[in-house]
C-alpha cells in the first residue's frame, strides 16, 4: 500500500496526468483509504514539485504539468472522499481564482493557480471576464478564504475595485481575503482600492497568502 | 546609399513558415469574438462554426495580395509625411506603459502630463518621425475620455503622424472623426490616410471584439492598421522559434484578411511583437536574443507577402537605465533596423517588458535611433568618400585636421553625439554623470525650450467642441 503512495508522489513530480489517473483510480479499485492517497500521495509530490522550483531545480512547465496532474487525481478521490463521508483533510486554504470582467488574458491567472495547487492550496479557477458577482457567489459555494482578481489592461483593473465594492454592499467584506494582481496593478493600487493583498509575481503571492494562512 | 538589409531565413525557410500558417488556418482554425466579422468572413466563404473559422489557402493568399506593398500616412505639417514600406524606416515611442520610471528608482502611475510631454519631447526629436499612440496610459483621465485627450495632445503638441484608439469600435470612430475635423473630411483622409493604429490578436488563435471592431471601422474609413501578434513563446506559443513564428504568422495573416475584405487595398502593416516567456516564472521577456530573431525574421516573413513589416523597438526587460537597459534595447532596436522592419513602435523609453516608460530611457534610445539611422546610411562612394586628392596633398607623416576637405565632409560622414559622453575623464569628473543622470537633464531642457507648432485656431476650436459634446456622453 505504501508502494502505491511513494508511485503517486513520483506521478505528480513527474507531472503525468495518465499514470496519476491510473493510480487514483488503482487506489479506488482496491478500497485504499482515499484521504491518505491524497495526503501520502499526491500532496506530497507537489509539494516536492514546489520546493525543486522554488531552489530552480524545475522550471515552470514542470511545475504546470504537476498541477494538472494534480487535479486529475484529486477529481476521481475527492469524490470517493465524499461518497465516504470522510474528511479530506485541511488544505492550507481555498482560493478562488479569476480574471475580472471585462478582460480576457488569463495567462498570468493559470500561473498563479498552478503555484497555488503546488504550494498546498486548494485552486477554483472561474475563468475569465467574471462578474464581481460570479468571483463571490462561487467563493461562498466554497467557502473560499482568498479571491483572487486578475486584470492585466488599465482599462479592467477598475473591476478589481468592484468585487471588494460588492463584498461591502452585501455585509461580505469580512469573509473574504481580497488579492489582485496583474501587469498594470500595483501596491499603491491596491491600498487604494483596500484589497487585502497584492503581489507582482505568481510566487509572492503564494508567500502572501503563506503568511496569512499557513499557521492555521 | 542605404545599407542593404540581411536575412536570417532562406526562401524556402520562409515558405516553410508561410506553409505551416496555412495549415494552421486551415485545420485549427481561429474563433473571432464579434458578429460583424464572423458575418463578413462567412460571405466570403470561409467555414464558421459558433467563433470559430476555418480559413482556406486560396482565400488567404489571395486577400493578402490585396494588402498595398508601401503607402503614405499624411501629417498635418506634410514634412512630416511618412511613407510606410520599401526601405524606409520609421521610429517611434513606446506604446501602453502604465508605469513611469523615474531617474531616482522609484515608479509612478502614468498620467496626462506624461502623455503630453511625450508628445512634445517624439516632436523636436530628430530620430522618432511620428510621435506615436499611447506612449503612457494617462490614468488621471478617466477611461471613456483618454482616447478623446490622446488623440487631442497629439494634434495640438505635434505636427507629426500619431495612431488611434482601437478601443472598440466606437473609440475608432472617434478618433476618426477627429482626424477628420483636422483634414477636411472623411473623404479627405479616405483618400490620404493620416492614422495608422495597433490591432493585436489575443494569442493564440483569437481576436476579441475591442480589436475586431476597431480594425472593422479603420478598414471601412481607409485608414491604415497594424496588426500585430505577441506570441509569449513557452506560454501562449510553443517553446520552438519555428513553431511561434507559424502561430504568429497565421494570426497576422487572419487580420490582414479580414481587413481587405472590409476595404480591399486597406494599407496594412504585418505586425509581430513576438518574444518569450521566462521559463522559471512565466514572465513577459522582451530583451532576449530569441525576441531579435523573431523581430529579424518578421521583417523577412513580411517581405515575402510584400507588405510592410512593425517589430521591434528598443527593447528590454531592466527595471532601470542601467546596462542590460542599454545592451538589450540596442540588440533589438538594431535588429529591427537591419533586417528592415518599417515601423519600429516602441523604439524609444520602454523598460520593465513594456510595463514602464521613462524620460532618461526615451533620450537614450533617441540616441541610439540616431546612431543607427547613421549607421544605415552606409558609405560614400563618390569624389569627396574617397578623398584621394587629400591624401596626395598631406602625404605621408602630415595630418588631415587642417584640411578644407576635413572641415566640410566630416559634417556630411560623421554623427555628432547628443547624450554619448566623449570627453576626456578629467572634463567628464567635473560633473561626473552617469547616462541616467545626464538624460535627465537633458530631456526637462528640451521641454522647457518646447513651442508647439501653431494649430488653426477654428480647427482648434471644433476639435474641443467634440471633445465636449462626447464627454457629456
Amino acid at each position: 500500500m505504501n508502494e502505491l503512495f511513494l508511485k503517486l508522489k513520483q506521478a505528480i513530480i513527474d507531472g503525468d496526468e495518465e499514470i496519476v489517473g491510473e493510480l487514483s483510480q488503482k487506489a479506488i479499485d482496491e478500497a485504499i483509504n482515499p484521504v491518505d492517497a491524497v495526503q501520502l500521495g499526491l500532496i506530497k509530490g507537489i509539494e516536492v514539485v514546489g520546493e525543486l522550483w522554488k531552489s530552480g531545480e524545475v522550471f515552470l512547465p514542470d511545475v504546470m504539468m504537476s498541477a494538472e496532474a494534480m487535479k486529475v487525481g484529486l477529481g476521481l478521490l475527492e469524490p470517493e472522499i465524499a461518497k465516504l463521508g470522510m474528511s479530506q483533510g485541511e488544505a492550507k486554504a481555498k482560493i478562488v481564482l479569476g480574471t475580472v470582467e471585462g478582460d480576457i488574458h488569463d495567462i498570468g491567472k493559470n500561473i498563479t493557480g498552478a503555484m497555488f495547487t503546488a504550494a498546498g492550496y486548494k485552486v477554483y479557477d472561474v475563468g475569465t471576464n467574471i462578474k464581481a458577482e460570479d468571483f463571490v457567489l462561487k467563493a461562498q459555494e466554497v467557502g473560499a478564504d482568498i479571491i483572487g482578481a486578475s486584470a492585466l489592461l488599465t482599462t479592467t483593473m477598475c473591476s478589481q475595485k468592484k468585487i471588494i465594492d460588492y463584498l461591502i454592499e452585501h455585509n461580505l467584506r469580512d469573509r473574504f481575503k481580497v488579492f489582485v494582481g496583474g501587469g498594470p496593478t500595483s501596491r499603491a493600487y491596491a491600498d487604494e482600492i483596500g484589497a487585502d493583498g497584492w503581489a507582482e509575481s505568481a510566487d509572492e503571492a503564494v508567500a502572501l497568502a503563506d503568511s496569512m494562512f499557513a499557521e492555521k | 546609399m542605404m545599407l542593404p538589409k540581411y536575412n536570417v531565413l532562406t526562401q524556402e525557410q520562409v515558405e516553410i513558415i508561410h506553409n505551416e500558417s496555412i495549415k494552421i488556418l486551415e485545420e485549427v482554425g481561429m474563433e473571432f469574438d464579434y458578429e460583424p466579422a464572423l458575418e463578413v468572413l462567412k460571405a466570403q466563404g470561409q467555414k464558421v462554426e459558433g467563433h470559430r473559422v476555418h480559413f482556406t489557402r486560396e482565400f488567404i493568399e489571395a486577400k493578402v495580395k490585396l494588402a498595398p506593398s508601401q503607402f503614405t500616412l499624411h501629417a498635418r505639417n506634410p514634412e512630416h509625411n511618412l511613407v510606410c514600406g520599401g526601405d524606409s524606416i520609421i521610429y517611434m515611442p513606446g506604446y501602453g506603459a502604465p508605469f513611469i520610471q523615474l531617474a531616482d528608482g522609484t515608479r509612478r502611475k502614468s498620467t496626462m502630463q506624461d502623455f503630453d510631454n511625450f508628445v512634445k519631447l517624439t516632436g523636436v526629436s530628430k530620430n522618432m518621425h511620428m510621435t506615436g499612440g499611447t506612449m503612457a496610459e494617462p490614468q488621471d483621465i478617466p477611461d471613456e475620455i483618454r482616447h478623446l485627450k490622446m488623440i487631442y495632445s497629439s494634434i495640438k503638441n505635434s505636427d507629426k503622424c500619431f495612431m488611434g484608439s482601437t478601443e472598440g469600435w466606437e473609440r475608432a470612430e472617434d478618433s476618426i472623426e477627429m482626424v477628420s475635423l483636422l483634414f477636411g473630411g472623411k473623404d479627405v483622409i479616405k483618400e490620404k490616410p493620416v492614422l495608422i493604429s495597433l490591432i493585436n490578436s489575443l494569442t493564440p488563435l483569437k481576436y476579441d471584439e475591442r480589436m475586431l471592431g476597431a480594425l472593422m471601422a479603420y478598414a471601412e474609413a481607409g485608414q491604415a492598421v497594424v496588426i500585430a501578434s505577441l506570441v509569449m513563446a513557452g506560454s501562449t506559443g510553443p517553446a520552438a522559434l519555428v513553431g511561434t513564428l507559424a502561430l504568429q504568422n497565421s494570426e497576422v495573416l487572419a487580420g490582414i484578411a479580414l481587413a481587405q475584405c472590409i476595404n480591399p487595398g486597406t494599407p496594412v502593416v504585418y505586425g509581430s511583437a513576438s518574444a518569450l516567456s521566462d521559463m522559471r516564472t512565466g514572465g513577459l521577456s522582451i530583451g532576449s536574443p530569441e525576441c531579435a530573431l523573431f523581430i529579424s525574421a518578421s521583417a523577412q516573413i513580411a517581405r515575402f507577402y510584400g507588405i510592410p513589416s512593425r517589430a521591434g523597438g528598443g527593447l528590454t526587460d531592466a527595471k532601470i537605465v542601467d546596462a542590460q537597459a542599454g545592451y538589450e534595447s540596442m540588440m533589438t532596436l538594431m535588429a529591427a533596423s537591419l533586417t528592415g522592419i518599417n515601423f519600429v513602435l516602441h523604439a524609444a523609453g520602454i523598460l520593465q517588458y513594456f510595463m514602464a516608460i521613462s524620460y532618461e530611457k526615451f533620450m537614450m534610445d533617441d540616441e541610439m535611433a540616431g546612431m543607427l539611422l547613421h549607421y544605415m546610411k552606409g558609405f560614400n562612394f563618390d569624389e569627396d568618400g574617397l578623398a584621394f586628392d587629400t591624401i596626395a596633398k598631406v602625404g605621408p607623416g602630415g595630418h588631415f585636421l587642417a584640411q578644407k576637405h576635413t572641415r566640410k565632409n566630416h559634417k556630411k560622414e560623421f554623427r555628432t553625439p547628443q547624450l554619448s559622453d566623449r570627453s576626456a575623464y578629467e572634463a567628464w569628473s567635473k560633473e561626473g554623470l552617469d547616462t541616467n543622470q545626464k538624460a535627465h537633464k537633458q530631456w526637462q531642457a528640451v521641454l522647457a525650450d518646447y513651442v508647439p507648432p501653431a494649430l488653426d485656431p477654428s480647427i482648434d476650436n471644433k476639435l474641443l467642441e467634440f471633445i465636449a459634446q462626447r464627454s457629456e456622453k
